[in-house]
């Protein structure tokens, strides 16, 4: 209900500047919180480096040499001024080195899980959902929605745990864990752990993916088209590019879940990732080492749905208008 | 020309399961949920054992007529103990979902029927929460809270929310520019009366599929939370301590760990029937 | 070689396939990919005659400082780079090391070493006594020492090239088992003309190996040190600390040959990994004694009669068996067997006996029974198993207890705030003698308060310090009986159990030296 009537070159180029305020608030509000909220929770740095036969003495010594002896406001405005001076969040407590280069040491190894997973729950899903909406009702139909929720409730740690037990240790088909050099080589390691995300988030991409397209086929126009006399294959094309759109949508949403979130799965197969390092940050109270996966995870949540969300304005302006039908 | 109304989708949509009969789905789900809240109600009652009493010299035996599903660490009969902590875990399932659907529900009429900031505020919130690492989260609320249920039940209650409230908005957006709003505002009506009277009905259907899709996570996430150390503090017994607590004797003991995910995933598969169930009902009404 | 061909080939196979698939999503991160991985086990590229042995550690080293350091990520670091004077054997008995000889007057005033001929750095100087020296005095000004020389030291001298002398202003009977630990370690004197913090980065010292390749937050690559004292040592060329955290995922690793042994494999998978078909363990008796401790300040605790009343209710046996699958003795008293003095064979612990439990209580200030909680850390599965096993111990004489389940650094702060009642903890000597537990677990005065129990017994305080200065012998070993009999009976803490060392390893490995300070010596090892 905005601005048909304006050019529309400036409506859009209003609506991307209220995306790119929309993702800078939610940076703030990310830093921000996570600031605070690391602070107030019981636990000190000091006792987690020092050990346990630090006197007091020397840990009120380390208390002040880390800066967390200060009050909540000065230490706020120093971690500011060092993000915006420097554009890291200082030295991490535990490992005596800058945390931007430790956030940006483990990084590709989580991209490269989150990107083969995502790409092995498209590939995995779409074919299945395809055949399932093409023959609703039928036994295929009720095979590809009954047989994936086998593996909706099974934690990701049960089934890493199982495949690593069965290819890895008694058949010696994949790695174990950790990574191996070369693309082929980071192909073969994330294997196994791409499939172990890709098992748990298949069923509901497959089932709403289902959904979307049993839609679109029973929408007017495709009931046009058939009445046109188009060939069942152009048909599928067209069906296949209006139910990609929300599905797409959707996945934006569990992909962004999984950027910082594939901590069990790093665990599992001994990657070294982010979500494994935000985790012993967490463990060790190291403040900066939080603060810095913390960022760039939600730089990367943000990135994706925003993206997500420009590529599906830029196709449907019904999105940008607010009538976006996300579930 | 893909508008979704919902009226177009479910009239679109060709009905194939006869009117008046629920799905078939729908019916399995509800069997399968029963037999298990069944099994999950009887079983502690007719065991000869006590989930929480230890018999050290009955330690980690293999199944056998007098444990099904072996013992555990504590030489504990496991049936027992999944029995007893289905109850809690079905429970919590069930308590830890109301508020944030509740919440989550209420956000996305309001966002969605009003847009402007409410819905700016709303969703800025819910992508900040998105944004924010879930297991730092976790973490944060089991530090404060010590781990156990009340953890729990305040991480899902500040992340839980943001998918009714997402799923509930598109509904009622797209009810919202519909015609007859525009003439029951005309008539008189309060939009108290409009959200409550027309909308909600009309977009509950929606919320409550998800709902049940969002069980099957929101047990796993338990499930997964006692691997990391931060779920259901013990002696409670609890699917997720259980498997956690069995991980490690996976390639020697199969059945500790194993046998407390088969409830899991049998959950999971009735709850998936009940949501897909529910979805075919609504689209075929 | 056929099924090497064959996973090539299924490698290959399963490359391409998943390349086409992946195409996308490749192209959004492949510009990052390939730095990513550091050598591990396979890639001994430069000949054939690398040997490399992998050691799969939970942590990763962060520092080689040996005296500020304590966590034993980095003291199993340190003690492969630095050595002492004096050392220890598997059984924890003091032998000499660096130093060839070593000499404690009658008064307990003066120790004298006199050090090996042929030592040198792994830079390839000579070690002299001068360098000893300037570590000892290097240690003693540290202001963040972690393990703190704690004897009166008059004076550390070099009378000659050979020889180190320290004198005591009062004698201190656990000096030499204190110069034993690694952090006191011989660093070349001033550094090598180095700025301290460049030292560490790059560290020189006597021991087997030198840091080669460091990553702080993850793998550590040790190369041998030519210029070792044992001559034809260490057996392997590479000494590589991987870093895996997952416990399970370091076992498969182990299994697979991915690595070659492990630094401390769970007790559980300990019997699996005996029997393996490629794996063995080797153990030995540990310096750790995990313990119940409670706050004695508690109103409930300050009782000696509840105190008694739950060690009279626990099982310690069944506590031991359950958690610690046969690799642990029930513990009867504070100090491990494998310490000198330790009276675990002896002693008269308070057993498992349901009527004294209930007597006891009857005679305390809540006959009718109390509630409490246990502090244990989360992510502890043997407290965790332990607290549920005093829990149901507890209330069969009426004492209702909860388990409070919290992370380990809100542990730490809690119960060094003395905020707890009861908790589940270890104990552990850093060097061979009795007062290093002792003194730690029941000086009312050090800044443990007894290991935040406030325990407060003027008898044992005496006893202690007295034992301090008693040189070797009788008299030492009745002091230490004494102490341990009135800890058994009045129950500051309970002893449970005295877990083994073990170390988890490939069949072909053989000469691992397992320590009982759960470190390990390499020197040995070959590959077979």
């Amino acid at each position: 209900m905005t601005s048909m009537t304006k050019p529309r070159y400036a409506a859009l180029a209003r609506w991307l500047g209220g995306v790119v305020v929309h993702a800078a608030l939610v940076l703030a509000l990310v830093t921000v919180g996570v600031f605070l909220i690391v602070r107030l929770v019981p636990g000190d740095p000091a006792q987690m480096v020092l050990g346990l036969k630090a006197s007091p003495a020397q840990i009120a010594d380390m208390r002040h040499r880390l800066g967390i002896d200060q009050p909540i406001g000065r230490q706020f405005t120093s971690f500011v001024t060092t993000l915006l001076t420097t554009g890291d969040t200082g030295e991490s407590i535990a490992y005596h080195v800058s945390s931007r280069a430790l956030v940006l040491d483990r990084l590709p190894v989580s991209l490269w899980l989150v990107g083969c997973s995502a790409a092995l729950v498209v590939a995995i899903s779409l074919p299945l959902a395809m055949t399932a909406a093409l023959h609703r009702g039928s036994w295929i139909d009720q095979l590809v929605r009954i047989v994936p929720t086998v593996t909706l409730g099974m934690p990701e740690f049960w089934v890493g745990l199982v495949l690593v037990l069965v290819l890895a240790v008694t058949l010696r088909i994949f790695p174990v864990g950790g990574t191996q050099p070369g693309i082929d080589g980071m192909l073969y390691s994330m294997a196994l752990p791409s499939l172990t995300i890709a098992l748990a988030q298949t069923p509901f991409i497959v089932r709403s993916l289902r959904t979307r397209i049993l839609e679109v086929l029973g929408a007017d126009f495709v009931t046009t088209l058939r009445a046109a006399g188009l060939s069942r294959r152009a048909i599928r094309r067209h069906v296949m590019r209006n139910a990609l759109l929300p599905a797409l949508q959707l996945y934006g949403m569990k992909v962004s879940f999984l950027i910082g979130g594939t901590l069990v799965v790093e665990q599992v197969f001994g990657l070294r990732g982010v979500g494994t390092l935000l985790f012993a940050a967490i463990t060790a109270r190291d403040f900066p080492l939080i603060q810095a996966v913390a960022m760039y995870c939600a730089i990367g949540v943000v990135l994706v749905s925003t993206l997500v969300r420009v590529a599906g304005g830029l196709i449907d302006y019904r999105v940008r208008e607010g009538r976006g039908g996300e579930e | 020309m893909t508008t979704r109304t919902a009226s177009s989708a479910s009239s679109a949509v060709p009905a194939r399961d006869r009117a008046g009969r629920p799905p078939r789905t729908l019916v399995a789900g509800l069997v399968l949920l029963a037999l298990i809240v069944l099994a999950v109600a009887l079983i502690p009652i007719l065991s000869p054992y006590d989930p929480i009493a230890e018999d050290i010299a009955a330690m980690l035996q293999p199944p056998s007529p007098v444990h099904p599903f072996g013992t555990d660490q504590l030489g504990r009969d496991i049936l027992t103990r999944v029995a007893a902590a289905g109850r809690i875990d079905l429970a919590l399932m069930v308590g830890v979902e109301a508020a944030p659907f509740v919440i989550g529900t209420a956000a996305g009429l309001v966002a969605g029927f009003y847009g402007g900031w409410p819905d700016r505020v709303i969703t800025l919130l819910s992508d900040a929460l998105i944004a924010f690492p879930f297991y730092l989260l976790v973490a944060v609320v089991a530090f404060v809270t010590g781990t156990g249920m009340k953890g729990i039940f305040l991480t899902f209650l500040i992340m839980g929310w943001i998918i009714f409230a997402r799923t509930v908005k598109g509904a009622t957006a797209s009810l919202a520019s519909a015609e007859w709003v525009e003439s029951a505002r005309v008539m008189g009506f309060s939009d108290w009366s409009i959200l409550t009277r027309q909308m909600l009905p009309n977009v509950l259907s929606q919320a409550v599929a998800v709902l049940v899709s969002d069980m099957v996570a929101l047990l796993v996430a338990i499930v997964t939370l006692g691997y990391l150390g931060l779920g259901i503090a013990p002696p409670t017994p609890d699917w997720g301590t259980m498997i956690a607590d069995g991980q490690s004797f996976l390639a020697t003991r199969w059945w500790v760990s194993t046998l407390p995910g088969c409830a899991v995933v049998l959950v999971g598969i009735a709850l998936a029937l009940i949501g897909d169930g529910l979805n075919d009902a609504r689209r075929d009404a | 070689m056929t099924t090497k061909n064959l996973k090539k080939g299924l490698r290959g196979a399963l490359a391409a396939g998943i390349a086409a698939v992946l195409a996308l999503s490749l192209a959004a991160c492949s510009q990052t990919g390939g730095q990513t991985t550091s050598a591990t086990g396979e890639s001994g590229a430069n000949g054939q005659s690398q040997t490399t042995f992998t050691y799969a550690r939970s942590a990763a080293v962060t520092s080689f400082n040996l005296w500020t350091e304590i966590t034993s990520n980095n003291a199993f670091a340190i003690d492969k780079v630095f050595e002492p004077l004096v050392s220890f054997d598997k059984d924890g008995k003091i032998i000499d090391w660096l130093a060839k000889s070593h000499k404690i007057s009658d008064d307990g005033l003066t120790y004298t070493f006199t050090l090996r001929d042929g030592l040198k750095f792994s830079d390839g100087t000579d070690v002299t006594a001068a360098d000893a020296v300037f570590s000892i005095k290097q240690h003693q000004a540290e202001k963040d020492a972690a393990l703190p020389l704690t004897a009166d030291i008059a004076s550390v001298d070099a009378p000659d090239d050979k020889t180190v002398e320290i004198k005591l202003n009062s004698a201190y009977t656990p000096l030499l088992a204190e110069l034993a630990n690694f952090s006191n370690g011989i660093v070349p004197k001033d550094f090598g003309g180095k700025s301290e913090s460049a030292f560490f980065k790059n560290p020189v010292g006597t021991g087997p190996f030198v840091v080669s390749k460091w990553d702080k937050s993850g793998d550590l690559t040790f190369a041998k040190n030519k210029n070792y004292w044992q001559q034809g040592k260490p057996g392997i060329d590479k000494l590589v600390y991987k870093v895996v955290e997952d416990g399970t995922q370091a076992v498969n690793q182990l299994k697979t040959g991915e690595v070659d042994g492990i630094e401390s494999p769970a007790l559980e998978n300990i019997d699996e990994l005996a029997d393996g078909a490629d794996t063995k363990i080797e153990t030995t008796g540990s310096w750790v004694t995990d313990e119940l401790f409670f706050n004695t300040a508690d109103e409930h605790f300050s009782d000696v009669h509840v105190r008694r009343a739950l060690a009279y209710a626990l099982n310690r046996d069944d506590v031991t068996k359950a958690v610690t699958f046969g690799h642990a003795v029930t513990a009867n008293t504070v100090l491990p067997k494998a310490i000198r003095y330790s009276t675990q064979d002896s002693i008269k612990p308070l057993n498992n006996d349901q009527a004294k439990a209930k007597s006891e209580l009857e005679q305390s200030k809540y006959p009718q029974g109390f509630s409490a909680k246990i502090l244990v850390p989360s992510g502890n599965n043997a407290y965790q198993q332990t607290a549920q096993l005093l829990q149901s111990a507890a209330a069969k004489i009426g004492v209702k207890l909860d388990i409070d389940s919290v992370d380990m650094a809100t542990f730490r702060s809690r119960f060094k705030a003395f905020d707890y009642q009861i908790m589940i903890n270890s104990a552990q000597a850093d060097y061979p003698d009795a007062d290093s537990i002792i003194d730690f677990q029941a000086d009312p005065d050090g800044f443990s308060k007894s290991y935040w129990t406030s325990y407060s017994n003027d008898e044992v305080t005496k006893e202690l310090k007295q034992a301090q200065v008693t040189p070797d012998g009788d008299e030492r070993a009745a002091l230490y009986e004494k102490i341990q009999q009135t800890l058994a009976d009045e129950v500051p803490y309970i002893p449970l159990y005295s877990s083994d060392i073990v170390k988890a390893v490939r069949k072909n490995v053989n000469g691992l030296e397992v320590l009982p300070n759960d470190s390990v010596r390499f020197q040995d090892v070959t590959l077979g």
